[in-house]
């Protein structure tokens, strides 16, 4: 899974703001969205990335996976993520 | 680049002659009501017969038509003309009213009819002298502090704006526009300053201000004010530059949403709350504008 190459963002506030260039859309990241937005690199599958977010914050994978899989969704909707 | 510059350039790029206006932009024909910006030239004509031609380097050329009024003219100098010759050298034009406090400048916007002259007005009883009202024209360099250049348009009131805020009247400012221009009470900056704060103005129940952060501060910067689609046509940022651009506005201000319900009746209270928050630029040079980094 990585991150599409048609994007950019920026640091305000603390919140990482990330426009998708086709479509003009941003969104606003802060908290847990942020890191896994970090995290999303190319070198985790799902999988993996449940697995270094529920590290971090020190909480269940089962309990994080339905989050972070509609959060996935939400940004492979967006065309700000792709693969799997 | 010397502090007066851009103020120079402005007035020696906005100086008027008057002449023959050609009826159009190369293929693009301009008719009544009709503007084109295209490259580096502006054209304009109103319904009445006045025709505006700007073209970097040589200034603006006016046409009188036999049925325009004079008081228009000027108001389409000062509007259109003026945003377009802005945008044209790389300013960037703001829907706002600005006043100076503390060496700086806090600006207002919101759409017509959203205040902004009539706040600049009452902010003038109070002792904050006017930088601008309507448009703000700003120099962005790519780092360092946003500039306000010092306003090219005279404040402007309603009626009810004058009784609310008990400024002097002048002279209407044409007939076909129900507004007299005032005298701003406690005078008007001749210079620049760097823009510290925006306040967005909205209408609500309960007077409040409140900080706008993050991506907020982007959606609150996407004008649909006539100066910026001038904006965008001279200088026709793409996508990433254009996000680059809001980005660097809200990284070097702070935002806020200013709320407050149009009533008379609590119009000075709702003042003296924002007046409170206004304190914090009150330190010249103390209230720092955000220090932060972009990743674009």
């Amino acid at each position: 899974m990585k991150r599409a190459d048609r994007f950019v963002e920026t640091e305000i506030d603390g919140e990482t703001v990330v426009m998708e260039l086709e479509s003009g859309d941003f969104f606003s990241l802060s908290g847990s969205a942020l890191s896994i937005w970090q995290m999303i690199d190319g070198t985790r599958d799902k999988p993996s990335l449940v697995a270094a977010v529920a590290a971090e914050y020190r909480v269940a994978e089962a309990e994080l996976a339905p989050e972070i899989d509609a959060f996935v969704a939400d940004l492979k909707a967006a065309k700000l993520v792709e693969g799997g | 680049m010397v502090a007066g510059s851009p103020i120079t350039l402005l007035q020696r790029e906005t100086a008027v002659r008057y002449g023959t206006v050609p009826d159009a932009l190369g293929a693009i024909s301009v008719g009544p009501e009709q503007y084109a910006l295209v490259g580096d030239e502006f054209l304009m004509r109103t319904k009445d017969g006045l025709a505006f031609h700007y073209r970097k380097g040589q200034g603006v050329t006016v046409e009188l038509g036999a049925q325009a009024d004079p008081a228009d003219e000027g108001l389409y100098l000062n509007g259109s003309v003026y945003a377009a010759a802005a945008s044209i050298n790389g300013f960037y034009p703001l829907h706002a009213s600005a006043i100076a406090i503390g060496g700086q400048v806090v600006a207002f916007t919101g759409p017509a009819g959203a205040g902004k002259s009539t706040l600049i007005a009452e902010l003038g009883r109070r002792g904050y002298p006017m930088v601008c009202d309507d448009t703000l024209i700003l120099s962005t360099p790519a780092a360092g502090p946003i500039r306000a250049l010092p306003g090219h348009k005279r404040l402007k009131l309603t009626a009810s704006a004058f009784e609310l805020t008990g400024a002097a009247q002048q002279e209407r400012v044409a007939q076909t526009i129900e507004k007299h221009y005032a005298i701003p009470a406690a005078g008007t900056i001749t210079h620049i300053l760097p823009l510290t704060a925006l306040f967005l103005l909205a209408e609500g129940r309960q007077a409040a201000v409140e900080p706008v952060r993050g991506g907020a501060c982007l959606r609150a910067l996407q004008d649909d004010h006539y100066t910026q689609g001038l904006f965008l046509a001279a200088n026709r940022p793409d996508r990433a530059e254009r996000f680059a651009q809001l980005a660097r506005l809200a990284g070097a201000i702070r935002i806020y949403r200013f709320v407050r319900p149009h009533d008379a009746r609590t119009f000075s209270a709702n003042i003296d709350l924002l007046e409170e928050h206004l304190h914090e630029f009150e330190g010249a040079d103390a209230a720092p504008a955000k220090t932060r980094e972009t990743s674009l």
